[in-house]
């Protein structure tokens, strides 16, 4: 049935390059080998001021956290498929019309999903590294190895995913029972070892001496992982009817302030009833918000006073921003073709919505600063963050219109969004460095984020509304 | 008579297949004009550009006044659509799509309209169900309702008996016979010719995008002939061209 795993892989393929073009498609995975091996010159100097240790722990936390995200991506509760590819008619609903189970459509959506991002993400950047490991004074082994170890990271982050949602829909409770056991499990570890418990993060230890046993340890982990996903597994069944009394009508009303308030009614209730808001916030915002605070938090003597705050901040916002795609994920232009809607009130009603989800990194923001005892920096972090996060929808709104889900993967789209994020990353995080309150500024970003929306909704007003 | 519905000249081309080609009509006041041809012969761009669901890439048309290019949410807001594939938002119950679309339409008393068309197409039962849950029969229910739900002074259907069963069709052809008797207009596009032959006024016959003829059904039944034979002489001559 190896038919089954090639024709996915083609199929994913074709979504993708056929939004934007094999060539633009092709490309993505040559710029993540770019910016690696160009990056990897900077190692050098970079060593001058992180402890090789340190760098270690960020470069696995930003692989583990993009198995983290990988995996979250649609993979969650009873929705899978649905969710990830709404109306298209793909081989992952083929247990409809061919002789095969769901569970074994599953296992092979899951482990296309894994080899696919592997050669879209993980090889890319490790190839990177390797080539130019012989330049900047780096011996093979090492390089291999860190492509071995990142390799297990990104799987790390995957499969936990897998696991979490399987879970998640079998039952709430145990998910949280399960979640709850780990942070007790870690804690425990710590206090017995009186060491940091991420240090005893399977990749990381096979990282800093290699023996077999950390390997298989490592792979048992991971299978059992998968394993446990796959045998959990909860396909919806076929003819089940769920049925809700009317809670589109309050909520209309209810919306009234808002541009559009039947289509914030919708998102509304597209995110609660898909079980989205939960599951994405959990899987996509809070846990890699969580893993990148906690490897923030072993590089704080190397930030200026207050700087982690900040640091944590404007990271909170990139990840703010993401939401955008949560919102626009369940349904192309096609649903509203046949009303009296256009593409920029939809556009319009999605950032709307966005911006009523920014709750979410406002709270997360004020909670890191009351836990690191920065109170008092919590206005100017608070506004540096939720700037962030609307400039940054700003542009994705701007680049993508209402497909950022597929469009990121354009590498001319990427590009121009890593440049204009990036740049203002930079500045701000600089700025908040040099005076906390100094962050007040990232108000400016209004500004632009007003001019990128408007730009946004005559940009793809202008499109066929069928290319969507 | 007045004229609701003209195109002229009007092109749809995908890259450097022409999905449509130059094509002129008009559709009067209170016709029920059947828009026939094959499978991939243009029948759906014709109705998405009528409906400005996408852009002519040459050509004109003006539906109910409103230019399709110019203002094609416009058009949107004053026809009735029932498309080809979409589907209803599979989060919202069927109630809840109805009061979606009546909300975005701004249509008042929309409890008593719902309940009136959950009545007539039998389907009272799933008012409460999720979208994503109906079967396709129900929604494609659901989609009518929501074409017809604000009466509008012209209503566009691909395919519009698709999916129903035998009851289900016939209770449709006799909703828009009367439709039209009250001075509607409806535009429907079919290969099922012996439907278009019972029900419409006027036709059209499109192949590989281009249109082969048109004219009223009752020319056609004066001269002794039949749509299907006619239908199908025309498309295999064209064939053979």
């Amino acid at each position: 049935m190896f038919e089954l795993f090639t024709n996915m892989v083609k199929e994913e393929w074709r979504v993708h390059s056929t939004m934007f073009g094999s060539l633009s498609f092709a490309l993505f995975p040559v710029m993540i080998f770019g910016i690696a091996f160009m990056g990897s010159f900077l190692l050098p100097l970079m060593r001058t001021t992180l402890q090789a240790g340190n760098l270690t722990l960020i470069v696995h936390a930003t692989y583990l956290m993009l198995g983290i995200m990988v995996g979250g991506f649609g993979l969650l509760g009873n929705e899978v498929m649905n969710r990830r590819f709404g109306q298209a008619s793909l081989l992952a609903y083929s247990a409809r019309s061919l002789p095969l189970s769901e569970k074994f459509i599953f296992s092979n959506f899951v482990i296309k999903d894994t080899v696919y991002y592997f050669f879209l993400w993980v090889l890319p950047f490790g190839f990177g590294y390797i080539l130019a490991s012989p330049f900047i004074g780096v011996p093979l082994a090492d390089a291999l190895l860190l492509l071995l170890t990142l390799t297990l990271s990104f799987l790390f982050g995957l499969c936990s995913v897998f696991f979490l949602s399987a879970v998640y829909a079998r039952s709430h409770l145990v998910l949280w029972l399960v979640l709850l056991a780990v942070v007790v499990g870690l804690g425990g570890l710590a206090a017995m070892t009186g060491a940091n418990p991420v240090l005893f993060f399977p990749p990381l230890l096979l990282n800093s001496a290699f023996t077999w046993a950390n390997f298989l340890i490592s792979c048992t982990v991971l299978a059992l992982l998968f394993g446990v996903a796959i045998v959990l597994f909860n396909p919806e069944s076929v003819g089940s009817e769920k049925m809700y009394r009317d809670s589109f009508a309050p909520l209309n009303r209810r919306f009234s302030f808002l541009p559009n308030p039947p289509l914030a009614a919708k998102d509304t209730l597209d995110l609660y009833r898909s079980g989205s808001l939960v599951g994405q916030t959990i899987f996509s915002f809070l846990l890699p918000l969580a893993v990148i605070w906690f490897f923030l938090s072993l590089l704080g003597p190397f930030f200026p006073p207050h700087g982690l705050l900040f640091v944590v901040a404007v990271t909170t916002g990139v990840i703010a921003s993401t939401m955008y795609t949560w919102v626009t994920m369940f349904d192309t232009f096609g649903p509203y073709a046949c009303l009296p809607v256009a593409v920029s009130t939809l556009i319009t009603s999605k950032l709307t919505t966005f911006a009523v989800l920014q709750v979410i990194p406002a709270v997360s923001i004020a909670a890191v600063a009351l836990l690191s005892g920065e109170a008092v920096y919590l206005v100017p972090a608070m506004v540096l963050g939720i700037s962030v996060s609307f400039y940054a929808v700003g542009v994705m709104a701007w680049l993508c219109g209402l497909s950022p889900n597929v469009l990121v993967y354009d590498v001319r789209v990427l590009f121009v969004y890593l440049i204009l994020v990036g740049i203002v990353l930079a500045i701000f995080t600089a700025v908040s460095f040099a005076n906390p309150y100094f962050a007040l500024f990232a108000v400016i970003l209004a500004i632009p984020t007003w001019l990128l929306v408007r730009m946004a909704k005559v940009r793809w007003d202008a499109v066929d509304p069928e290319g969507f | 008579m007045e004229v609701v519905l003209e195109a002229k000249n009007l092109s749809k081309q995908y890259g450097d297949v022409i999905a449509v080609n130059n094509i002129s009509l008009a559709v009067e006041k209170g016709a029920l004009f059947g828009l026939l041809g094959p499978n991939g012969s243009g029948k759906t761009t014709m109705i998405k550009m009528l409906t400005g669901q996408t852009r002519p890439t040459g050509g004109s048309a003006t539906v109910l006044g409103v230019d399709v290019i110019r203002d094609p949410v416009g058009v949107r807001g004053k026809v009735g659509i029932i498309p080809e594939q979409e589907t209803p938002p599979s989060f919202l119950t069927a109630m809840e799509y109805l009061e979606f679309v009546a909300a975005v339409r701004k249509i008042p008393g929309i409890e008593t309209k719902a309940d009136w068309w959950f009545d007539f197409l039998d389907f009272a039962d799933k008012k409460n169900v999720l979208c994503k849950d109906l079967s396709r029969g129900t929604r494609q229910k659901l989609m009518f309702t929501q074409a017809f739900i604000h009466e509008p002074a012209l209503a566009l259907i691909d395919e519009p008996l698709i999916n129903f069963d035998p009851i289900m069709q016939d209770l449709i052809k006799d909703y828009l016979a009367g439709y039209v008797k009250k001075g509607k207009t409806i535009f429907i596009s079919t290969h099922i010719l012996e439907v278009a032959e019972e029900i419409c006024s006027g036709f059209a016959i499109l192949h590989k995008g281009t249109l082969l003829h048109t004219g009223p059904v009752a020319e056609l039944t004066a001269a002794g002939e039949h749509l299907p034979s006619f239908f199908l002489s025309l498309v295999r001559k064209d064939r053979h061209v």
